[in-house]
């Protein structure tokens, strides 16, 4: 057997361009048929990015090209599959709107069938090519974010080691401080926290104690108490630490170079101003420093110092709480309390592997999603998986079951369970509003069952009349509504007609 | 009738569609296609109706089928139709028996041909 064929959508109302279009591309894919914009989308959600090429007329029944390719923008489904719009409208306004859409061709009516196959082979080649790029521009990522991560930790340690710490202290701080920003992430929008942003200050926080290479080390491992003119001493590393990476002449305007001199200097800032060196007050303390403040706090607890045991976690974070390690911001406190029940498990997790490099997909997600390309390519490729799960119990169901697309709204049936409604396998709302037809009448109930969900309870229960394998029967209807973002934007629905069969 | 006399008949271009499509075969089947295709019937029945979107986008079709076959009168007449429908008015009276007559008299010269 040879490599499977490469699937590509045909989506033209009339059944005679699509054998034209068909025929024109030849027999080495595997080729669907949309009958409408309806069925387009449709094929569109289930087969993602199995899908090589989307060949579209721009004019189609219930649900425009056009409109296909909005919604395409809208779930970025269109940087991961090609679409090349086909029209007999030769006006440009038409092949204008279609490429401002995303449209990677255009072809006008009459069309070279040859040329069609030419253009087809094009697109998918120049999405082939994107995904591969994709793909290598992760592994870089991942692999300068794991040696430059690397280098800093093994310098931070050193600097650890002086002090006749194990060197742990210094991914301890990395992972506790991502753990903090996570969670200070989720509960508080007040500082512009990007995932970017959070592997950063992570990153950064390995350098907060550098400064201690000027303090003596005699003093720093002085196994009794220090006198009050050794600890001023000693408090001096925050300055030190600062004025180095002051002077480093290379990359001086970078990102990492500034949160670093914010954590050397201001960590052991407190926030009702009684820390030092600086004694600043509340947020004229950057959340950089006030984070690995914190994590810094919670790892001396933790740890053995020469000078004591180390405390339980739960003992460290109360005292914390009580404010025994001097003020923290109290969203900071709110955050190392949601976070108290991951931080044992992440810090043993981040002690095996060096430092946290879970996140190299996000990082690479934000970057890139910065500039002109996304990997929503993997989203489109879990969503498929999500798909044959969900059509695989679908098919293994006796009952019907039934889709709601959010926008445009439409409903969508398996073929056989059209069938056994007597209804079209993707069924508009203008289709069955007022319909002539009790089939449609019947369906037409489904549409508004969404409206009395929300996003607290999503799950609808009712009782309809509807016509099954030609008989009108009452049945009862369940749906769970899906809600995305933050807003809640109501984004479709999944629901099963119980037949009682 | 050969598909060079049914072109000459019915006014089409016969040098256009078999410089894209290649053989005659190719144009063949497709112009055996072209009277199994309901558009021109949706036309009449969406006038009928005074449906003006469904008259425009049936009128579109059958622009384009006839355009991609090279049945070139009968897709002059067809663009003229569409370009009235397409802003919306039903003032096609006068248009829609020529666009008739040559849409029926494809559909017979194809039954003619070998």
């Amino acid at each position: 057997m040879g490599k499977p064929k490469k699937k590509l959508l045909i989506a033209d109302g009339t059944e005679f361009n699509r054998s034209v279009l068909a025929d024109a591309v030849g027999k080495e894919y595997d080729i669907l048929f949309a009958r409408d914009g309806a069925e387009t989308v449709k094929y569109i959600r289930s087969y993602g990015t199995d899908l090589s090429l989307v060949l579209m007329n721009a004019a189609m029944p219930k649900i425009s090209g056009t409109e296909v390719l909005e919604m395409m923008n809208g779930y970025k489904w269109i940087r991961d599959i090609p679409v090349i719009v086909v029209s007999s409208d030769a006006r440009s306004e038409i092949a204008e709107r279609a490429f401002g859409l995303g449209a990677i061709d255009f072809v006008a009516i009459p069309f070279e069938p040859k040329v069609i196959a030419c253009r087809a082979k094009n697109a998918i080649a120049v999405y082939e090519r994107q995904k591969k790029l994709l793909g290598l521009i992760e592994e870089q990522v991942y692999k300068q974010e794991k040696e430059q991560s690397l280098t800093i930790n093994v310098l931070g340690s050193v600097v650890e080691f002086r002090n006749g710490e194990s060197g742990m202290h210094v991914p301890h701080i990395y992972a506790m401080t991502e753990i903090l920003l996570q969670n200070l992430l989720k509960i508080s929008d007040k500082y512009k926290l990007t995932p970017q942003e959070i592997s950063l200050i992570a990153t950064a926080s390995a350098m907060h104690d550098v400064g201690k290479i000027s303090v003596d080390e005699k003093i720093l491992n002085k196994p009794g108490k220090l006198t009050a003119g050794e600890f001023e001493l000693v408090k001096k590393h925050t300055v030190y630490g600062s004025d180095m990476l002051e002077k480093i002449p290379f990359n001086r305007n970078a990102p990492l170079l500034g949160r670093a001199k914010e954590i050397c200097r201001w960590h052991h800032e407190r926030y009702d101003g009684k820390g030092y060196p600086d004694g600043l007050r509340g947020d004229a303390i950057p959340i950089a420093a006030q984070v690995v403040g914190l994590a810094d706090a919670y790892d001396a607890l933790t740890s053995d110092r020469p000078y004591k045991k180390a405390y339980s976690h739960d003992a460290a974070v109360e005292m914390i709480v009580n404010g025994e390690c001097g003020a923290f911001n109290p969203v900071l406190i709110k955050a190392l309390k949601w976070a108290a029940s991951n931080i044992q498990n992440e810090l043993r997790m981040s002690s095996l592997s060096g430092a946290g490099y879970r996140d190299v997909a996000r990082i690479t997600r934000e970057l890139v999603s910065r500039g002109e390309t996304s990997v929503s390519g993997r989203a489109v490729e879990l969503m498929g998986r999500e798909r044959a799960k969900f059509e695989f119990l679908a098919e293994s169901c006796k009952d019907i079951v039934f889709e709601i697309n959010a926008e445009p709204r439409f409903l969508s049936f398996k073929d056989g369970d059209a069938a056994r409604l007597g209804v079209s396998p993707a069924v508009t709302a203008d289709d069955a509003k007022g319909a002539l037809n009790a089939a449609y009448n019947g369906v037409y109930g489904l549409f508004g069952l969404p409206d009395a969900a929300t996003a607290e309870r999503p799950e609808i229960c009712k009782d309809l009349k509807l016509i099954i394998d030609g008989v009108e029967k009452v049945c009862r209807v369940r749906l769970l509504a899906h809600y995305a973002g933050a807003n809640c934007v109501f984004d479709g629905a999944v629901g099963i007609i119980e037949t009682g069969d | 009738m050969t598909l060079r006399e049914f072109y000459e008949v019915t006014g089409g271009d016969y040098g256009d569609v078999m410089g894209r499509f290649v053989t005659e075969e190719r144009v063949l089947r497709f112009v055996r296609k072209f009277p199994a295709d309901g558009s021109f019937a949706a036309l009449k029945s969406s006038l009928a109706d005074g449906n003006a979107q469904e008259a425009f986008r049936a009128a579109h079709t059958v622009k384009g089928v006839a355009q991609n076959l090279g049945f070139t009168a009968l897709f002059t007449v067809a663009e003229v139709v569409t370009n009235i429908l397409r802003g919306g008015s039903l003032a096609v009276d006068e248009r829609m028996p020529e666009l008739e007559r040559l849409y029926n008299l494809t559909v017979e010269s194809i039954a003619a041909l070998d």
